[in-house]
């Protein structure tokens, strides 16, 4: 292929691998503790970073790097205290963090560059060989955090305060949780930029969420969509001239509608055919109760009666109580996401 | 062993520095089955949490298992099941997913769930009567099956005390009657059972102590049968004699389901 012959366009793909593997495993997590914007935040602050670093010439990624944990650190202590508010905190980091970085860019040296462009949408193709190596080692620490305390992730983000209550490290979780999303941030900020870098984090992990079943099963599957959509936008990017992140972006974003209309086809359907068991006993007017002269099944949450060979499972409906088919005797199979 | 399970001395516990229940003096032994009941805003939940380290302690001593709130060396020994209705956060789980996580306080910093935790997990699940449903996703589940996965999620901890708070709350009758059949087997086997209700009803065979509640001060800690009649309601004996009051009032009278039944003469 004509891209991978271009050395800056290898580096840029293994880049958006690495970025789009990394950000949803770190992103289910912020879902789940309804805490999507969180990355936003980090990421402002992340440009106060690249400031430090341009005006003192050292490497911008490594001071971004130490700005956003130290302010991912610093909003979970203040979220602990309880004293402000989660969101007000996020806002003060959101305005400090983009207006220190404006500042400090701007005070840098004459004939340095300074291009906030490219930290604020980002500049894929500038990926240098020392950058990807930074990149790698980012990815395989988030990557095994995140595979050896998951399963605590989850319970933090889940239910703070059973968490708590049952004697989990709950604060060092959550600042764990923080400095992954950090350093996500500053491996994120060259493909996507600091303004869109929550989008690689929240968006694989919502369309993931439409379709999975398990915690386990969504967390693999938005990284499996943040890989395709980033390698893919990146690669687009290459033909179509336009920027990576936003295009990368815009991508997730029309795979999101598509996964949503899909959803709600499939829903639509199997309501309908949901309906039409209806009709099977139309012509039967029996509610079915105690001594109803049918032999009741306890069944989970209700109890099913046993009617003609088949089993009842009353539900109801708007338009009144009707009787669900299941048990191998029935007529109609079992619609399986309508099963009350 | 000999530690009693609770035991709160001159306990004064609240949020901030704003105390909700004061001086209260209360010891469960190891085994027994108490309902903390009293009216809503009582203070009951604030008891239960501060038992949980999830209120603070502002006075006295509050001792649970033997250590004193918040400092309990041994992980995973307390159970509890919130006042939530549903489980689902914002993620896709499974039965066995939030189950599991009960287990986590026991196995360490790092630990991986093994053999014996997976065990756990599915003799918890199957307690609920919900063992066929181990692998489907929590939201497909209807709320009183979602109830009892938070107890399973507790119980999969194998804990010794057990904080439930309103467990019965908005959960229709099949599954109260599920519910209350795990607790007896639950209490039978030996665990501290604390259960934060306003309607003894549904569980009037497990729970044998009660612990009334009234404006952050405890009025009653009897036998369960006596606290129906000896509700919250009992301390103004003139109350019933007036005429009704038709619509809300600040002190609405909540008496037991027990007590409405009696005074019907229905029972």
């Amino acid at each position: 292929m004509e891209l991978l012959e271009y050395g800056f366009m290898q580096r840029a793909l293994v880049a958006s691998l690495m970025v789009g593997l990394v950000a949803p495993a770190v992103g289910v997590f912020l879902v789940q503790r309804r805490l999507s914007l969180l990355g936003d935040g980090l990421g402002h602050v992340a440009l106060t970073g690249v400031g430090v670093g341009v005006l003192t010439s050292s490497a911008p990624v490594g001071t971004a790097l130490v700005a956003a944990v130290l302010g991912a650190v610093l909003i979970e202590l203040v979220r602990a205290r309880g004293r402000t508010s989660g969101d007000v905190a996020l806002a003060v980091l959101f305005y400090g963090g983009i207006a220190g970085g404006v500042v400090l860019l701007s005070l840098a040296p004459r004939g340095q560059a300074t291009n906030l462009d490219a930290y604020l949408f980002g500049a894929i193709t500038t990926t240098t060989a020392a950058d990807v190596a930074v990149f790698a080692v980012i990815s395989v620490v988030v990557l095994a955090v995140v595979g050896l305390l998951g399963r605590r992730l989850y319970a933090v983000s889940d239910d703070e305060e059973y968490a708590r209550a049952v004697g989990l490290p709950v604060l060092p979780l959550n600042v764990v949780l923080a400095a992954l999303v950090a350093s996500t941030v500053v491996l994120s900020m060259r493909v996507v930029g600091l303004l869109l870098i929550s989008a690689l984090m929240i968006l694989p992990s919502a369309v993931a969420q439409l379709v999975g079943r398990s915690f386990r099963s969504t967390l693999y599957l938005a990284c499996g969509v943040g890989v395709v959509v980033s390698v893919a936008g990146t690669a687009g990017s290459y033909y179509t001239g336009t920027p990576s992140g936003g295009t990368i972006v815009l991508l997730a974003i029309a795979l999101f509608l598509v996964v949503t209309a899909g959803v709600a086809l499939r829903d639509a359907t199997a309501r309908r055919r949901h309906g039409r068991q209806v009709e099977v006993h139309a012509a039967h007017p029996h509610e079915h109760g105690e001594g109803c002269g049918h032999r009741p099944v306890p069944h989970g949450d209700h109890v099913d009666y046993d009617h003609d060979g088949h089993l009842h499972a009353p539900h109801r409906t708007g338009t009144g109580t009707h009787y669900d088919e299941h048990s191998e005797h029935a007529v109609v199979p079992p619609v399986g996401r309508d099963r009350p | 062993m000999t530690d009693p399970a609770i035991r709160l001395s001159g306990a004064t516990i609240g949020y901030g520095d704003v105390a909700i229940v004061r001086d209260a003096d209360l010891t469960v032994r190891r085994g027994e089955a108490v309902a903390v009941l009293g009216s809503n805003g009582s203070g009951k939940t604030t008891l239960s949490r501060g038992l949980l380290g999830l209120a603070t302690v502002l006075g006295g001593t509050v001792e649970v298992l033997g250590a004193p709130v918040g400092r309990l060396r041994e992980r995973g020994r307390v159970g509890y099941v919130p006042q939530r209705h549903t489980v689902s956060g914002a993620m896709p789980a499974t039965v066995r997913e939030v189950v599991g996580v009960g287990r986590l306080p026991r196995l360490g910093l790092f630990g991986r769930p093994g053999a014996r935790d997976r065990a756990a997990v599915a003799e918890a699940v199957d307690a609920v009567g919900l063992a066929d449903r181990l692998a489907d996703p929590v939201a497909a589940l209807s709320g009183g099956q979602q109830r009892r996965v938070l107890v399973a999620r507790a119980l999969a901890a194998e804990p010794e005390l057990l904080v439930m708070d309103e467990p019965t709350a908005g959960v229709d009758a099949a599954s109260q009657a599920a519910l209350a059949t795990v607790l007896a087997r639950v209490a039978a086997a030996g665990t501290t059972l604390l259960v934060v209700t306003h309607e003894t009803g549904p569980l009037a065979g497990v729970l044998t102590r009660a612990v009334v509640v009234d404006s952050g001060r405890l009025t009653y800690d009897g036998p369960l049968a006596g606290a129906g009649a000896a509700g919250p309601d009992c301390h103004h004996p003139d109350e019933a004699a007036q005429p009704p009051v038709r619509g809300y009032r600040l002190d609405q009278p909540r008496p037991a389901p027990d007590a409405v039944r009696l005074r019907d003469g229905s029972r």
